[in-house]
């Protein structure tokens, strides 16, 4: 057994956790998300560093809230999403244990939020190469440029709405989308409609996405819809100092204001 | 025939709109391009309302309410200005025209800055013209999937 499986044995043995989300290895040693509530499942953990996906997505599901001590895998991302998620009040009804691998692959596990906390914030990642070069690249078109780019992008949408599924933020447990009295937007796959959407969702989540990625990632269509959150989240920092998923006492800053905000276009 | 912008302003009920009242009241000439909508506070107009506004033919929006520390309700300026700011950047980011969307702040004794403002954007979408490039956004689609077809 590797020390991972060892150690969430002996984390189940003496009653830490009810309840573990983890990976394991699925068709093409591909990692995907596990749920594992006894011992006898432990064997086909995994956890190593192409484990991409967030998990604590499923922290606020309602099944997994009803095991009150909750076991999770982390990588970095699901543990700034963890943050954030303390941040904003949802995480109080469970007991979490959370387990990361460090930059030299050993295990950590993190008995309070404030060991998890300044972990994240000594380990406080930059901007993936690959998301910094599109970024410039958007940055530097023009606008009817930009415009063609989004609305090309867009219209290759085709509303499954996975960005919204595999969002840590997106806990709401009614959506907009999903209202009809009114309809503000098109339930059809329609570039407009598309538009209005990821808008949207982009709005919603300014100033509480954690850069994270996983809407991008998983989008069928490849939409680099995490651009838009991530230049939000530029501008959220820029205009107002506020660091997504930095720390549990992060206030939402659309949610808060200062007399003295700046701004250069209100007339 | 001219071009007659459609303009749709979203305004706070005890600034901007007690202004355009007076504006009407003192008999001051302006532009008849503008529909108001009235509401409670400036905090309250949600960027959907602007997006749906343009979907449903507006060529150009006015946002404006009360000056910065005269809100009615004491903050509900300030916390719409930071939701602007972020709002105005996200759709200059996705290419949108964000010369069509003009933020003011119009207290209730300014009805001549309210006049001067629906005239000054009234012109400037006058020489932009028809906001086509939202609208024809569905039907372009439409056209290129019939060229597809045509072309295979």
């Amino acid at each position: 057994m590797t020390s991972l499986q060892n150690k969430v044995t002996e984390l189940f043995e003496n009653g830490t956790i009810n309840l573990l989300i983890g990976f394991k290895e699925a068709i093409h040693k591909l990692p995907v998300p596990c749920f594992i509530d006894n011992v006898s499942q432990v064997e086909q953990l995994i956890f190593t560093p192409s484990c991409k996906g967030n998990l604590s997505v499923y922290l606020h599901k309602t099944e997994v809230k009803q095991a009150k001590k909750v076991g999770i895998l982390a990588n970095l991302a699901t543990l700034r999403a963890i943050v954030q998620l303390v941040s904003e009040n949802q995480l109080g009804d469970i007991e979490k244990t959370v387990i990361t691998l460090d930059a030299k692959g050993e295990l950590v596990v993190f008995a309070t939020m404030d060991e998890l906390e300044a972990y994240v914030q000594a380990n406080f990642p930059d901007l993936s190469e690959e998301d910094k070069k599109l970024l410039d690249q958007l940055n530097a078109m023009s606008r009817t440029e930009r415009w063609q780019y989004w609305t090309e992008q867009f219209t290759a949408c085709v509303k499954c709405y996975a960005c919204r599924a595999v969002c840590p933020m997106c806990y709401c447990s009614s959506c907009t989308v999903e209202g009809n009295q009114p309809q503000w937007i098109k339930v059809s796959s329609q570039t407009t409609g598309n538009l209005e959407w990821h808008t949207m969702r982009a709005m919603h989540l300014g100033g509480r996405c954690i850069n994270c990625g996983e809407c991008g990632r998983i989008c069928p269509v490849g939409i680099p819809v995490h651009m838009l959150t991530v230049k939000m989240n530029q501008d959220i920092e820029a205009e107002f100092g506020a660091k997504t998923g930095f720390s549990v006492k992060n206030g939402y800053a659309l949610n808060s204001f200062k007399p003295g905000d700046k701004e250069q276009f209100i007339k | 025939m001219d071009f007659e912008p459609k303009i749709v302003a979203f305004v706070c009920n005890w600034c901007t709109y007690a202004g355009a009242d007076l504006a009407g009241t003192s008999r001051t000439k302006y532009a008849t391009n503008v529909s108001i909508i009235r509401f409670p506070c400036t905090g309250r107009i949600d960027f959907m309302l602007l997006m749906k506004a343009f979907e449903n033919g507006a060529d150009g929006i006015i946002v404006s309410g009360c000056h910065p520390n005269d809100c009615h309700y004491t903050s509900g300026n300030f916390h719409a200005r930071r939701r602007w700011i972020v709002f105005r950047s996200l759709l200059d980011f996705m290419g949108f025209d964000t010369d069509r969307i003009t933020f003011s702040w119009v207290s209730a004794a300014e009805g001549t800055k309210w006049a001067g403002l629906v005239n000054e954007v009234t012109e400037k979408i006058r020489e932009k013209g028809p906001f086509t490039e939202f609208k024809k956004l569905d039907y372009s689609i439409l056209e290129k999937i019939e060229n597809d077809v045509v072309t295979e």
